[in-house]
C-alpha cells in the first residue's frame, strides 16, 4: 500500500456487514460527500463483449489435423455454427462459452469468420484463460449452469466485484480495514452494521508474556493454535484477498491478512516450535543484536528499536515485519498469533530507518484500535477452526498496561456551541441521533451532550472533533444558507503592497516582460557571477535535503534566475529580450531567530537589440544608457531620484556595474554583465540589467502626493557649453548647476564630445537651461546674474569653464 | 508725431492682428518681417509705446502696463512660432506615400500570468474586507506545523514532504504560519489573506512543482460560522470563475482546521455532465477548508470559548491552470516568453453588455 494514504476495499466484502443496493458509482459519490474520497473505482470483471452461451451438438474429426475437432454449436443464432476446436474436453451436450463473429475477449482480440486448415470456422470456444477469468489453459470451460444458447454471458462468468480506492487521512486509522468502511456507509444510509463471528476466548493462559515497558508496548494479546495444518486457503477466501491487493500464501498467513484487512488490526504468526524459549518479552533491542526479517535482510539493532523476543534472541520488528527463523512453514504445526498494540513514534521510527513500509508499520505509526486486539485474536481463531487449519487453544496471554484505556471514552459537546460553529439550529435530541448513526453513543441533558467513544475512534478526543463528525453527518449542503458574514472587520489596505504592484505594472508598461524564477539557486551560481568574497550574496543558506544538487541553495540575487531565462529564451527570441523579476532573496542574517533576512527585490534585464527590426529606424544594439535611463526612470517614479547618489563597486571583476545609493543605503545596483560570466550561463550577446532593492526604498519617498502651483510667467531659455577635465563626471557638474540656482526650472544636456581638438584630457558638455520664477517675468539681467553665479560655482568647485 | 490721443482700443486691435499674421507666418523669413512690423524700432508697438509719454501722467503706468503686456505675448508667440518652423525645417520628412505602412513599435511587456491571477485573486478578497498579511518564506518549525496543529513525529506531516534548514527551520509548505504570526500580534475581529510562495520536496511532474503560490484566508470573530465560511467562498469562487459556478462541500480532514472540507466547484467546461477539465466527475476541488481548531486559538493565546473562525487555502497556479486551460504546472516557472506573452493582451470577458 506505502504511505499514499490509500485504503483498497472490496463491494462484495463490504457486503459481508452491511446491505449495499446502491449502483457502485452513487455509493462512491455518497462516501465522497460523507468525507471518504474515492479516488478511483475498479470493475474486476473480465472485460469480454460477444460471448454467449453456446451448446455442443456434435464433434466430428478435422479432416486434415488430428488434434483439431469440427464441432457443430448452437449459440442461438438459428444456424448452428461450424467452430473448429483444439480442446480434448469438447464432446455434445457441453455448455460452453462461444466467442461469436465479432465478439472482443479480454485484452481486445477480435473474433471474426475464418479458414483454420482448410474448415470454416464461425467462431471460437473459449478456455477460462482466454477469458481472463482463470489460469486453466488445457481445454474448454465447461459450464455447470444451463442457459438458452445465445445469451450473452456478460457478468455471469468470473468474479464480480469493485474495488473502491478510498483516501484515507492519518487521523481516520479505523477507515483502514472493511468494517471500518462499512460502518460509515451503515451511518450514511441508516443501516444496521452486521459483526463478524469470533471463537470467545477466556484470559489464563499460563505462557510467558512479558511486556519491558508499558508505555513502548500498552498492549499485547496472543492465542495459541495447535494441531496446525498449513494448506491453500479456501477460493473465497482467496478471492476476497486477491480482490483487496493482497497475495494469497497459505491459510494462516491469509486468516491473518484477512484479519487484517477485515478489522485493520494487524496480527503476526510465530511459528511456536521455532522459538528458543517459550516466552514472549517486548522490550528494546540491544546494541549489537539482529534481525534477519521476512524479506531476508538482516537488520543492525538498537536501543531505539522495539522488537519482540522470545527470551534468548529478536524475533519481530515490533508491529513493522516477522523475523525470517520464526516464520510459518510447511510443517508448523503449533503457532502464537500476536495481536497487539505498540507506540506509534517507535513504529515509526523503526520504518523509517529500515525503510520498511509494510501493512502493519501504517497502521500501528497511526496509532491502531486499542480496544480490538483480542477481539482480533478472537476472529482469527474463528475462522481457523472453520477452515480446519488448525485447533485453537482456548486460552490467551495478555499483557495490558493501563485497563482504563480499552474504555470508551467520555467527551461532552454543548449544543449552543455546536451550533455556532456551524451556523445552524440543532437541539440536543438532533445531535445524538446524528451522533448515533456513527455507533457513537451519545445523551442529551439540555444543552449538553454526553458522548461514549469508542477505541476505534481515538480521533474524536474534543467537543470540536464531535461537532465535526456532527457538521458530516448532517451534511455540509445542509449548512450555510440561511448564515451571513457580518461586516464586522474592515479590509486595511497595505501601502508596501500597492507600491510593489505599481512597480511591476510600471515595468511591464515599460515594456519589460515579467517572470518568476525558483527561490533555489545552483551553488556554483556565485561562483560564475564572480561576486567578490565578502560579498553575503557568496554565502547563500543550504538546504538540508534538497532536490537536486542544482536546487540546494536560497537565492541570494534575482540576477542569476534572470540570466537563465535569457538564456534559454535565446533561441527563440533572437531579436532582443527585456525582462524583470520581483521577488525575495535570501541572506544570511547575522543574528535573531535564526531565519535569514528575506529581502523583495525587482531586478530587470536588456539583451541584445533595444528595439524591434523595423522599416522606419536603424536597429539598434541595447546599451548601458538604455538600462540607466529605465532605472532613473523608475528611481523617479519612485520619488527618489533626487536623493541618489551613484557609485563604483568596489569588485574588481564587475568594471561596468554601479550602484545607487540613497542615506549612506545600498538602493540598486546596475551595470553591464561582464562577458566571462554571461559566457558562463551561455549567453553570447552582453546583458546589462539592475537590480534594486525595494526593502532600502526611504520610507519618507512614499509621502502622499501634493499640487504645486505652476507659475504663468514666461521661461527663459539658456544654452552653455562647458568644458570639464576627465576627472570631473557629468553628476558633480550637474549638481552643482542645480544647487547654485534659484530659478533653474530644467536642465538637459544634449550635447556631450571628447576628444578632438579639446585635448585627449578634456571633455565638452552642452546644456540647455530653463528658467522661470513663480513670482514675475524674469528679466534678462535676473539670468544673466544666475548664470555668472553657475559659472563661478564651477569654476571654483570643479575647474570647468566655459567653452570659447 | 501728432498729438493725437491714443485710442484705448489700440493695443488689443494690434494684437488681434499680429497673433493672425504670426500664425499664418509660414517661413522664418515671413515671421521675421512681422517681428519687425510690429516690434522693430519703428514697429507699430514700439511706436506705441512711445506715445504713452504725450499721456496724461495719471494715465501712463495703466496705458503702459497693457502696452507690455500685449508686447510680451507678441514676443512670446514670436518664439513658439519660430521653434515650430525651426523644427519643421530640420526634419522635413516627406510624408510617406503609403499610409498603411506600420507605425513606429518597441517592444512590448506584461505582467507574469502568476502575478496576474495572484492581483485578481487578493482583489476579489479585498473587496470582501480582507486584509493583507505576509510572512517569511523560511520559517520556523513551530509556526509552521507545531502550532497549527501538527504534533512532531506524526504521520501528518508526511502529507506535506518538506525542505528543511535544519532541525527547526525549513522551507514553508503552506502560507498558514502567516496566520498564526498576525494571530500572535492582533486580537480578533480579524480577518486576512495571506499570499505566498510555499515548497515541498517532491519531484516535479505535471500538476506537482517543489515551489508554488499558495493563498489562505482566516477570518475570526466571536460568531463566525461554518455558514459564513460557505458563503465567502462561494462568493470568490463565482466572482473568479464566474457566476453560475455551483460550490460544495466535501468532508476531508487537515490537522489545522476542524470541522474541515474540500471545496468543490462545478465544472465550467461541461457545467457538471462530465469532461477531460475536471476527468468526468463533473466537479473540480479547488481548495481546502474548514473552521479553526480551537488548539490553534490556544496557541495563539485566544479563548476558543470567545471565538470562533474559519480559514481557507487554495493553490495559485491550480485556479490559473484551470482558468486558463493550462496543462503543465512547470510551465509556470519556465518562463518561456512565448508562454508568458500569451496572457498580457487585456481582458474584459464577463462584462455584461
Amino acid at each position: 500500500m506505502g504511505g499514499g494514504g490509500g485504503m483498497k476495499v472490496s463491494l462484495n466484502w463490504l457486503k459481508r456487514y452491511v446491505e449495499i443496493d446502491e449502483d457502485v458509482d452513487l455509493l462512491a459519490d455518497d462516501l465522497s460527500m460523507f468525507g471518504l474520497n474515492v479516488e478511483e473505482v475498479t470493475n474486476l470483471a473480465p472485460d469480454f463483449s460477444g460471448i454467449v452461451f453456446g451448446k455442443v451438438l456434435e464433434v466430428q474429426r478435422h479432416p486434415k489435423a488430428d488434434r483439431l475437432s469440427l464441432c457443430t454449436v448452437d449459440a442461438g443464432s438459428g444456424e448452428p455454427l461450424r467452430i473448429v476446436c483444439g480442446a480434448a474436453n469438447v464432446r455434445p451436450g457441453l455448455g460452453v462459452p462461444v466467442a461469436v463473429h465479432g465478439a472482443v475477449l479480454p485484452g481486445g482480440f477480435k473474433i471474426k469468420r475464418t479458414k483454420i486448415r482448410g474448415e470454416v470456422s464461425e467462431g471460437m470456444i473459449c478456455s477460462e484463460k482466454e477469458l481472463m477469468i482463470g489460469e486453466d489453459a488445457e481445454g474448454i470451460m465447461e459450464l455447470d449452469f444451463e442457459e438458452t444458447p445465445g445469451t450473452s454471458l456478460e457478468g455471469r462468468l468470473g468474479t464480480s466485484d469493485y474495488i473502491l480506492d478510498i483516501e484515507v487521512t492519518p487521523n481516520r486509522p479505523d477507515l483502514l480495514s472493511h468494517i471500518g468502511v462499512a460502518r460509515e456507509i451503515a451511518a450514511l444510509y441508516r443501516r444496521p452494521l452486521g459483526e463478524p463471528e469470533r471463537l470467545e476466548l477466556a484470559a489464563g493462559s499460563t505462557f510467558d508474556l512479558s511486556v519491558e515497558d508499558g508505555a513502548d508496548c500498552p498492549r499485547y494479546t496472543a492465542a495459541f493454535v495447535e494441531d496446525v495444518t498449513i494448506g491453500p486457503s479456501s477460493e473465497w477466501l482467496k478471492n476476497l484477498l486477491t480482490a483487496a491487493g493482497v497475495k494469497p500464501v497459505n491459510n494462516i498467513v491469509d486468516i491473518t491478512n484477512f484479519v487484517l484487512m477485515e478489522m485493520g488490526q494487524p496480527l503476526h504468526a510465530f511459528d511456536l516450535d521455532t522459538l528458543r524459549r517459550e516466552t514472549i518479552v517486548v522490550r528494546r533491542a540491544r546494541k549489537g543484536e539482529d534481525l534477519r526479517t521476512l524479506d531476508g535482510i538482516t537488520r543492525e539493532l538498537d536501543r531505539e528499536i522495539l522488537v519482540i523476543a522470545d527470551g534468548e534472541r529478536p524475533v519481530a520488528l515490533a508491529g513493522v515485519m516477522g523475523g525470517s527463523d520464526t516464520e510459518i512453514r510447511e510443517g508448523t504445526r503449533r503457532i502464537l498469533l500476536e495481536s497487539a498494540m505498540f507506540e506509534p513514534r517507535l513504529v515509526r521510527r523503526a520504518k523509517e530507518r529500515f525503510r520498511l513500509e509494510t501493512e502493519a508499520s501504517y497502521r500501528f505509526e497511526r496509532e491502531g484500535d486499542i480496544g480490538i486486539t483480542l477481539q482480533a485474536l478472537e476472529r482469527a481463531c474463528f475462522l481457523i477452526r472453520e477452515l480446519g487449519a488448525g485447533r485453537p487453544v482456548p486460552q490467551y496471554a495478555e499483557s495490558l498496561a493501563d485497563p482504563g484505556s480499552i474504555g470508551e471514552r467520555t467527551v461532552a459537546l454543548r449544543t449552543k456551541q455546536a451550533n455556532r460553529v456551524m451556523g445552524t439550529h440543532l437541539t440536543s435530541g438532533e445531535i445524538v441521533s446524528l451522533l448515533g448513526r456513527l455507533a457513537l453513543g451519545a445523551t442529551a441533558s439540555g444543552n449538553n451532550v454526553t458522548v461514549s467513544v469508542p477505541t476505534f475512534r481515538r480521533d474524536l478526543r474534543e467537543e470540536i472533533d464531535l461537532i465535526e463528525e456532527v457538521a458530516r453527518v448532517y451534511g455540509y449542503d445542509n449548512i450555510g444558507r440561511e448564515s451571513s458574514s457580518r461586516g464586522t472587520v474592515f479590509a486595511t489596505v497595505s501601502p508596501a503592497d500597492i507600491r510593489n504592484e505599481r512597480i511591476c505594472a510600471y515595468l511591464a508598461s515599460r515594456s519589460f516582460a515579467e517572470v518568476v524564477t525558483s527561490s533555489f539557486m545552483d551553488p556554483e551560481d556565485p561562483v560564475k557571477f564572480g561576486w567578490g568574497e565578502t560579498d553575503p550574496r557568496c554565502r547563500p543558506i543550504e538546504i538540508a535535503n534538497p532536490l537536486t544538487a542544482a536546487q540546494s541553495v536560497l537565492r541570494t540575487s534575482l540576477v542569476p534566475g534572470l540570466l537563465g531565462v535569457i538564456q534559454r529564451n535565446s533561441p527563440t527570441e533572437q531579436e532582443g529580450m527585456r525582462i524583470f523579476e520581483y521577488g525575495k532573496t535570501f541572506l544570511r542574517a547575522q543574528s535573531g531567530s535564526g531565519l535569514p533576512n528575506e529581502e523583495l527585490h525587482v531586478a530587470a534585464a536588456l539583451a541584445r537589440k533595444a528595439d524591434p527590426l523595423q522599416w522606419i529606424e536603424q536597429q539598434r544594439r541595447v546599451d548601458y544608457f538604455d538600462m540607466k535611463g529605465e532605472l532613473e526612470a523608475l528611481l523617479d517614479r519612485l520619488g527618489v531620484s533626487t536623493d541618489v547618489r551613484m557609485l563604483p563597486t568596489e569588485n574588481d571583476n564587475h568594471p561596468f556595474v554601479y550602484k545607487w545609493v540613497v542615506k549612506g543605503r545600498q538602493l540598486a545596483e546596475g551595470g553591464r554583465i561582464p562577458r566571462h560570466v554571461t559566457g558562463r550561463y551561455g549567453i553570447e550577446t552582453p546583458v546589462y540589467y539592475f537590480d534594486l532593492l525595494i526593502d532600502a526604498l526611504p520610507v519618507s519617498a512614499r509621502g502622499e502626493l501634493g499640487y504645486s502651483r505652476t507659475s504663468p510667467y514666461p521661461l527663459v531659455k539658456r544654452d552653455l557649453c562647458l568644458v570639464a577635465g576627465e576627472r570631473v563626471a557629468f553628476a558633480d557638474i550637474q549638481n552643482v548647476i542645480v544647487r547654485s540656482t534659484k530659478y533653474l526650472e530644467s536642465i538637459r544636456l544634449f550635447d556631450y564630445y571628447t576628444g578632438g581638438h579639446l585635448g585627449e584630457s578634456k571633455r565638452s558638455y552642452t546644456f540647455r537651461l530653463s528658467f522661470r520664477s513663480k513670482e514675475g517675468t524674469l528679466a534678462d539681467s535676473d539670468v544673466d546674474r544666475e548664470i555668472e553665479k553657475i559659472l563661478s560655482d564651477l569654476n571654483r568647485e570643479l575647474q570647468v569653464t566655459l567653452r570659447r | 508725431m501728432s498729438d493725437e490721443i491714443i485710442d484705448r482700443s489700440r493695443p488689443g486691435e494690434i494684437e488681434k492682428r499680429a497673433v493672425k499674421a504670426i500664425t499664418e507666418a509660414d517661413t522664418v523669413d515671413a515671421l521675421e518681417e512681422e517681428r519687425i512690423r510690429y516690434l522693430g524700432r519703428k514697429g507699430e508697438i514700439t511706436e506705441l509705446l512711445r506715445s504713452v509719454g504725450r499721456m496724461p501722467v495719471e494715465e501712463r503706468p495703466a496705458l503702459g502696463n497693457i502696452i507690455n503686456n500685449v508686447k510680451r505675448r507678441i514676443e512670446e508667440l514670436l518664439e513658439t512660432r519660430l521653434e515650430q518652423l525651426a523644427s519643421e525645417v530640420q526634419e522635413e520628412v516627406p510624408f510617406p506615400g503609403d499610409p498603411t505602412l506600420p507605425g513606429r513599435s518597441g517592444w512590448q511587456g506584461g505582467p507574469h500570468i502568476l502575478h496576474k491571477v495572484l492581483r485578481d485573486v487578493k482583489r476579489i478578497f479585498f473587496g470582501m474586507g480582507y486584509s493583507l498579511a505576509e510572512g517569511p518564506d523560511v520559517e520556523l518549525d513551530y509556526y509552521n506545523f507545531e502550532a497549527l496543529n501538527f504534533p512532531p513525529d506524526h504521520p501528518s506531516r508526511d502529507l506535506q514532504d518538506t525542505f528543511y534548514i535544519n532541525r527547526d527551520i525549513l522551507l514553508r509548505t503552506q502560507t498558514s504560519p502567516v496566520q498564526v504570526r498576525y494571530m500572535e500580534k492582533h486580537e480578533p475581529p480579524l480577518r486576512i489573506i495571506s499570499p505566498g510562495r510555499v515548497y515541498r520536496n517532491e519531484s516535479p511532474d505535471p500538476s506537482h512543482a517543489s515551489e508554488f503560490y499558495q493563498m489562505e484566508g482566516l477570518y475570526v470573530d466571536t460568531d463566525v460560522s461554518l455558514g459564513d465560511l460557505r458563503n465567502d467562498v462561494t462568493f470568490f469562487i463565482r466572482s473568479f470563475f464566474g457566476m453560475d459556478a455551483k460550490v460544495r462541500f466535501r468532508p476531508h480532514f487537515f490537522p489545522f482546521p476542524e470541522p474541515s472540507a474540500e471545496v468543490d466547484m462545478s465544472c465550467f467546461g461541461c457545467k457538471g455532465s462530465g469532461c477531460q477539465i475536471c476527468g468526468k466527475a463533473g466537479w473540480i476541488e479547488i481548495m481546502g477548508a474548514g473552521m479553526v481548531h480551537p488548539h490553534v486559538f490556544r496557541y495563539a493565546g485566544y479563548d476558543p470559548d470567545a471565538y470562533t473562525g474559519f480559514a481557507f487555502g487554495m493553490g495559485i497556479e491550480r485556479i490559473a491552470m484551470l482558468k486558463y486551460g493550462i496543462d503543465d504546472i512547470r510551465r509556470f516557472l519556465a518562463n518561456d516568453l512565448r508562454f508568458l506573452r500569451q496572457f498580457w493582451t487585456e481582458s474584459w470577458a464577463g462584462v455584461v453588455e
